[in-house]
């Protein structure tokens, strides 16, 4: 793989250089905080006041414990992760074609597919940042409010959980790229993460029998935050999931050494 | 002696444009081939092709003896490219995009970046990020991403947009001591022909997708239309002497007659002296020749026209 650490390195300074790194970073980390502050208004309804829509969301959580929130932490990993990644993902593939830079790239002695690559291992590299960081603020938020039932091993069993949704959910970037690409802008992709995420639930709640089947299920059936009556996903599952990665991967790299840069 | 950049019948349509048909180009070592069209002639198509970024429907494009392809990054190392108006990473500093593509090209030496931001005039913006730069800069720092690793090849699109003609000057003359001194083959994209004719070595003329003329730069000093300009106090009678003269005099709508034929074109003093042997002394007798915007609309009126 010639190249792949000068491309990595420019990839790294780019990312460095840019407002969207900063700006993602404190969007999680208020993001954590607010799913605290919100388990202390569970807890303590009084601060909220009359007001009738925060007691009305607080109320929904039930009870301000530990496990309660390690759930809805869950829940908050495969939804804003979701996002998260696809954003990321659009802003390292669409800032090539918005700030109309690509050409620069492509009559380089450095193989396009390396490109490619080295923009996916940042994309991960920085979704998996941006839901450390939420993690990381969401626990200390959490020990802020003095939730009850804290006890390591539980917080283990959830850290294994939460990583491995939430690695699950990051592999589900690779066809945003593809996309991104083939539009050479961001409204496309950022489309197609909201279909992503309504058609899971319209999966969810019309047709069942195929959600384990459905790519962007199975990370929410993995973490069992589905339900209980749900499948648990099987061989066939993540293999579909890491099909559907791989797919957008190739999809990519082909688009970049096949398709016309114009 | 093989060529350095060669095309054959490259063609590109797209669905059912033909934005490039069959252009066969060869370009020799220390050559400044300039490519002149008018915007959408299908100069950019042309360089997009050349450098791997557009697959052509046919034909097939060379450089150094490599054929042209996307999966063949190894053919880019001797080459430096500018397409079109030159984009940086805007929030990145001059230094800083330079030294994205001193990475990528390999290059160990830090210091390259300094020089080529001291050779294109950019010490005082080395620390400006991108976006705050003129017009003028970014052509400069598109030069300089081109240039950064001393190419054997050159393909610039149109790199005297946005120069003061101080830049254009200076730019001409850094690629003319480059081809010269360096032995670098350049293909340059122009639509100014006046401009390019003053450094290029060779021409080609690209309209509605076709190159539609050809010639060495010397070679189109031929080809250029000449004419011989009279003034006299009478010209109306100066005319009708002409007329008799066996010449197809003009009236311009400066009062002056315009002559095309070559035998007055040739012997400039006959009419001089005939003119004056007759009672209508000159006050004006010159051989002008047709300027380079004339001669390149005319090539192009002949082919077709502006469309």
């Amino acid at each position: 793989m010639k190249g792949i650490y000068a491309a990595l390195s420019t990839e790294i300074l780019k990312t460095r250089k840019s407002k969207m790194l900063w700006i993602s970073m404190l969007l999680f980390i208020f993001i954590g905080l607010m799913i605290g502050i919100l388990m202390l208004i569970s807890k303590h309804p009084e601060i909220a006041g009359k007001s009738v829509v925060i007691n009305t969301k607080a109320s929904l959580i039930g009870k301000a414990d530990w496990p309660t929130y390690l759930n809805l932490l869950i829940q908050m990993v495969l939804t804003i992760g979701l996002i998260g990644s696809g954003i990321v993902t659009i802003w390292v593939f669409g800032r090539e074609y918005t700030d109309r830079v690509v050409k620069d790239l492509l009559a380089l002695p450095v193989s396009r597919i390396v490109f490619v690559l080295s923009k996916f291992i940042i994309i991960v590299i920085w979704s998996i940042v941006l839901l450390l960081l939420l993690f990381a603020t969401a626990i200390f938020a959490g020990l802020l409010v003095n939730l009850d039932g804290w006890s390591p091993a539980l917080i283990r069993s959830y850290i294994i959980l939460y990583f491995v949704s939430a690695f699950l959910t990051v592999l589900l970037c690779s066809p945003v790229a593809l996309i991104t690409c083939f539009s050479r802008g961001y409204l496309l992709p950022v489309a197609f993460v909201f279909l992503t995420l309504i058609m899971t639930q319209f999966v969810y709640a019309a047709i069942p029998s195929i959600i384990t089947y459905f790519p962007w299920a199975i990370p929410a059936l993995f973490s069992g935050v589905a339900g209980s009556d749900m499948p648990h996903p099987g061989i066939i599952s993540y293999s579909v999931l890491i099909i559907t990665s791989g797919a957008g991967f190739l999809g990519t790299a082909a688009w970049w050494r096949y398709a016309d840069q114009r | 002696m093989g060529k350095v950049i060669l095309t054959e019948n490259l063609c590109k349509y797209f669905k059912k444009v033909k934005a490039v048909d069959s252009i066969s180009i060869s370009i020799g070592k220390g050559e400044i081939y300039g490519f002149l069209g008018l915007n959408g002639a299908g100069k950019t198509t042309t360089i997009r092709m050349l450098l791997g970024m557009i697959r052509p429907t046919s034909g097939s494009a060379y450089l150094n003896g490599k054929r042209v392809s996307a999966g063949n990054p190894e053919l880019w190392e001797n080459i430096g490219n500018l397409v079109e108006i030159p984009y940086s990473y805007p929030d990145l500093t001059v230094y800083e995009n330079l030294d994205i593509i001193r990475r990528l090209r390999s290059i160990k030496n830090t210091n390259e970046v300094n020089k080529i931001i001291t050779k294109l005039g950019l010490d005082p913006y080395r620390n400006i990020i991108a976006k705050n730069l003129s017009l003028g800069n970014a052509q400069r720092l598109g030069l300089a991403k081109a240039l950064i690793h001393n190419p054997q090849i050159l393909i610039l699109d149109e790199p005297a947009n946005g120069l003061d003609p101080a830049g254009i000057v200076e730019i001409r003359e850094m690629l003319q001591d480059l081809a010269i001194n360096k032995g670098v083959t350049i293909f340059i994209s122009s639509h100014i022909l006046g401009e390019i004719a003053r450094f290029a070595t060779r021409i080609g003329i690209i309209h509605e997708g076709k190159l539609i003329l050809e010639s060495g730069v010397s070679e189109m000093e031929k080809l250029r239309k000449k004419s011989l300009h009279i003034r006299t106090q009478n010209p109306d009678a100066t005319k009708v002497l002409l007329e008799n003269k066996g010449f197809n005099p003009l009236m311009s709508v400066g009062g002056s007659l315009e002559i095309h034929d070559t035998e007055a074109l040739m012997n400039p003093e006959k009419i001089a002296v005939t003119l004056v042997n007759s009672g209508f002394p000159p006050v004006m007798l010159v051989v002008e020749e047709e300027d380079l915007e004339s001669f390149f609309l005319r090539v192009i009126s002949m082919n077709g026209g502006i469309t």
